[in-house]
């Protein structure tokens, strides 16, 4: 017999329901069947899971990050020696975006052992292509926020390198850098891309990886006849 | 895959499904352990490792060695791999010839087979990238230095260590690069691929020695068994090409080795070896091999229409195509013998170094040739014709050095060359820039003043490309019309790369330092003379008649402003400029005095009352502004009433009464047909030439 407080649980949760559906998503997502596999099969999860890192610690960073260079450097600072836990926060976030490259990769080469990117899973893999891009771009994107020597130089570096592009590859520095060297103007436009542009791309791209990955299921290990 | 395969594949889903396991919880719970395992990670590299942060960043500081993010290592290492023009294929082609793979995949590989096994190319390649990728990210990461410090194998070898601490950072252990390539002028100036200009961190012979050390490593070695002992690199580096192949072939006859216990160095070294060290020493670079061993006597560049053969043939050989004029005719025997004297050694008075400088220095250049004995001598000059005026290059260079100087030499004749930028600056932004880029007023905009352009800071903060992309399109709002042919300007991307290029040779000394040394204050009572002559001489010139800043007797400059405009100019400046603020410095009373002083310089008091002399009026300006080069070299001098009236070239340079036809006054006043204004670093005050013509017209009067 349920007890007084799971009736009242259960009210809330049908009274929701009937206005959200919310128990359909849920059986849907979570409550279903999926054939055996093996550890491998958490390195996707695992990829959300420190996306999820870099959201939270990214959001918090951005409550006391200046992206101006005049005071980027300082406020980098502060956060890392001086803010409560800022230590924690940016090394969360810095040490995720090597973690989010890494299972990234390792979570392409696992699909690509298993064959997974075959029918029905094209688009999936086609998404966890562009979704790799995108997290390279945030790395890029990323370096040179600190605004200390080496993520100055590293972008120098890399604009250049970007200029090489036939035909688009000096419009392409230009708009990367806001003018021909990095500026006053190159900061915010990395920044902008990094907490605003690129989130939102990667972000919807994520939840049709995701709802793709829920609706064709996640594939069987192939045996040595499939 | 066709319908039935798909249909079938779905069946052994659901099969597989149905035997499978419950996402909640099972798998779940697995994944959750494999995020608090991630979490324990993350967490205790940020407690115990920690994210870094360097110093702030530092645009001027070209000594920084940059450094991707781990993660981009992979690409940088593969830049190392295609240099130069073939960059763009590790730079796009490659990666997006990666990713295409990838983002193919599922329509590339279109059978129903799943296991890795039975997809031999899909797997086999997947692995090869990936393979390829950690391949040349381990090898970025073991190239790379370890932070401040030098690679290990570089301790005790100088050239070694100045390697590891310039270049290995981001070229790795070796240097890739087109054949053709002039090093000399990439180390000091740069490339757009993020190489900053090393001219200004780096002495000449530290870029000579490195480029040797680059192009033939194995001479470092050799350098370091046989020479180390007694020379340092750089010593022997800067010496001629000529004494140093000669060190090796005189072996112990080598004048300076001769006493000195050296080992004869052509029974010790093999040819093979032989070459290498020179190699290393003068390397194979032709653009640097050029202004060292050619232009001297060539110039920057040299006509030149024949083929590679050819030219290859003329440079072995030596001068024995080239004429010299017989020159009984022009001397007399006496002087014929002073000059062979002087270049066999046995005379070297003042009168033979005259001789040779007005005989033989337009030829010949500061290469004084030598003659076997003076009779030789004598019968070379007097007779002329084919003789050794250029030395026989095939004795002193080896292969490699002449094959990389004849490649230098028929692409600078065959083009215009990157040399050439000296000139190309001269005539397009001299005018405006002035010939060392210190800026002036802007012709184009009344009341302008450009800013210097070859201050340290303007070349440290713009890249080539910057300044190319200035110079191609203009700046149409300061009154730079563009100047590449692109946009409609006269020159080609080479010619503004070779200005480029010229300006770049100035940031390892710049020409102009910002802002001007402001020296002491000056006193209060200082009339505004004083004030001019202590404060604005350094840019304005001794009498206001500009330098790095604008002509102060220009009519036009004098006309277009108020005396409120000049107050206000002195007393806040121009931003940006050498202009600084002196009312930061000087009294209003002051600034007013100055404003006053002027407007003076516009109407200079008149020259001395009556006709000026030699003695008193005219042999002051000779003796401060001719004399230290005509005093010495020949020609016309002015140091004595009586020379200055009868010596030149043709003599005599003054016609008494006629000062237009006087060569002395055509030649300061720019009118003589030979174009050279005298004195060549800027002539003289126009006050000065008033008197000279003043003087000249009354007759050149001594006293």
């Amino acid at each position: 017999m349920a007890t007084r407080k799971e009736t009242r649980a259960a009210e809330v949760g049908d009274w929701v329901d009937e206005r959200s559906g919310w128990r359909l998503a849920w059986t849907t997502v979570f409550i279903r069947k999926i054939p055996k596999v093996n550890w491998l099969y958490t390195l996707g999860s695992a990829t959300l899971f420190v996306l999820i890192i870099q959201v939270v610690t990214g959001v918090l960073l951005m409550f006391y990050y200046v992206p101006e260079p005049a005071q980027a450097h300082a406020s980098v600072q502060y956060i890392t020696h001086d803010l409560s836990f800022g230590w924690l926060i940016r090394g969360l976030h810095h040490f995720g975006a090597s973690a989010m490259v890494i299972l990234t990769i390792a979570h392409m080469l696992r699909v690509v052992l298993y064959g997974a990117y075959k029918y029905p899973r094209e688009l999936t893999w086609l998404t966890g292509v562009v979704l790799m891009l995108l997290v390279f771009s945030f790395g890029f994107t990323g370096y040179l926020l600190p605004w200390d020597q080496r993520a100055y130089w590293a972008t120098v570096v890399g604009t250049q390198i970007a200029e090489v592009t036939p035909f688009i590859g000096g419009w392409l520095k230009t708009v990367m850098l806001g003018g021909e060297e990095i500026s006053a103007l190159t900061l915010p436009r990395f920044f902008g891309a990094h907490v605003w542009a690129l989130p939102a791309i990667l972000l919807s791209l994520v939840g049709i990886h995701l709802y793709l990955v829920v609706r064709n299921g996640i594939t069987s290990i192939p045996k040595r006849d499939d | 895959m066709n319908e039935q395969e798909k249909q079938e594949y779905l069946e052994q889903y659901a099969e597989e499904k149905k035997k499978g396991v419950d996402f909640f919880p099972d798998i779940i719970f697995k994944d959750t352990l494999v995020m608090v395992i991630i979490f324990l990670i993350l967490f205790g590299l940020s407690a115990f490792e920690g994210a870094g942060l360097e110093e702030i960043a530092d645009p001027s500081d070209t000594s920084y060695t940059p450094k991707p993010e781990w993660y981009f290592l992979f690409l940088f290492q593969l830049l190392k791999f295609f240099p130069g023009a073939i960059e763009v294929i590790g730079v796009i082609v490659l990666p997006v010839l990666a990713i295409g793979f990838l983002a193919a995949l599922p329509w590339t590989d279109r059978s129903t087979r799943r296991h890795w096994s039975a997809r031999p190319v899909v797997t086999g390649v997947t692995a090869a990238l990936f393979a390829g990728g950690v391949f040349l990210t381990a090898q970025a990461l073991l190239e790379a230095p370890a932070p401040g410090g030098d690679v290990l194998t570089a301790q005790g070898d100088p050239v070694a260590e100045l390697y590891s601490a310039n270049c290995a950072g981001c070229h790795g252990t070796t240097v890739a690069a087109g054949p053709g390539t002039d090093f000399f002028r990439v180390i000091s100036g740069g490339t757009h691929e993020g190489m900053p200009a090393f001219a200004s961190d780096l002495t000449v012979e530290e870029i000579d020695t490195l480029v040797g050390f680059i192009l033939v490593p194995r001479g470092n070695d050799l350098f370091a068994a046989t020479c180390g002992d007694c020379h340092t690199v750089e010593s022997l580096v800067e010496q001629d090409p000529a004494d140093l192949s000669d060190a090796l072939a005189l072996g112990t006859q080598f004048p300076a080795h001769a006493g000195a216990n050296v080992p004869d160095w052509t029974t010790v070294l093999s040819d093979d070896e032989q070459d290498e060290l020179l190699n290393f020493l003068s390397a194979p670079d032709g653009q640097r091999l050029w202004s060292q061993e050619c232009a001297s006597c060539h110039g920057s560049s040299v006509a030149f229409e024949g083929g590679e053969d050819e030219l290859r043939k003329v440079i072995i050989e030596g001068g024995s195509h080239l004429e010299m004029p017989a020159f009984r005719e022009e001397l007399t025997d006496d002087e014929i013998a002073v000059l062979a004297g002087f270049v066999t050694g046995g005379d070297t008075g003042p009168d033979a170094a005259a001789l040779w400088t007005t005989s033989c220095f337009g030829c010949h250049g500061g290469r004084v040739p030598t003659a076997a004995s003076h009779d030789d001598a004598v019968s070379i000059i007097t007779t002329g014709g084919a003789h050794e005026t250029m030395p026989v290059w095939g004795d002193v260079l080896t292969d490699e050095q002449l094959d990389a100087l004849v490649e230098y030499v028929v692409g600078v004749a065959s083009g215009t060359g990157p040399s050439g930028g000296e000139d190309l600056f001269a005539q397009n932004c001299a005018s405006c820039h002035g010939d060392l880029g210190e800026g002036g007023p802007n012709p184009t905009r009344a009341g302008d003043i450009i800013a210097p352009i070859s201050t340290a800071e303007y070349l440290k903060t713009r890249d080539d490309r910057t300044l190319q992309a200035i110079i191609a399109q203009g700046q149409p709002n300061f009154g730079m019309s563009p100047f590449g042919s692109a946009f409609g300007g006269p020159l080609d991307d080479a010619q503004v790369a070779a200005i480029v290029a010229f300006m770049r040779a100035w940031e390892a000394d710049p020409p102009v330092d910002l802002p001007p040394e402001v020296p002491d204050v000056p006193a209060a009572g200082a009339s505004g003379a004083e004030i001019f002559s202590l404060l604005c001489t350094q840019c304005h010139g001794e009498e206001g008649e500009g330098g790095i800043g604008p002509n102060l007797k220009d009519e036009e400059w004098q006309d277009s402003r108020t005396d409120e405009e000049i107050f206000d100019a002195i007393n806040v400046g121009h931003v940006g400029t050498s202009m600084v603020a002196w009312g930061e410095v000087l009294s209003t009373a002051q600034i007013e005095e100055l404003v006053t002083a002027i407007r003076e310089l516009a109407n200079p008091p008149l020259p001395p009352e009556g006709i000026p002399t030699f003695e008193a009026n005219v042999l002051p300006i000779f003796e401060q502004s001719c004399t230290v080069c005509h005093g010495t070299s020949g020609g016309w001098d002015g140091t004595t009433y009586s020379n200055a009236l009868l010596t030149g070239d043709p003599s005599p340079a003054i016609i008494p009464g006629d000062p237009l036809n006087s060569r002395l006054l055509q030649s300061l006043i720019g009118t003589h047909p030979d174009g050279v204004v005298m004195p060549p670093g800027g002539g003289l005050s126009e006050a000065e030439i008033q008197i000279i013509t003043a003087w000249i017209l009354g007759g050149t009067p001594q006293n």
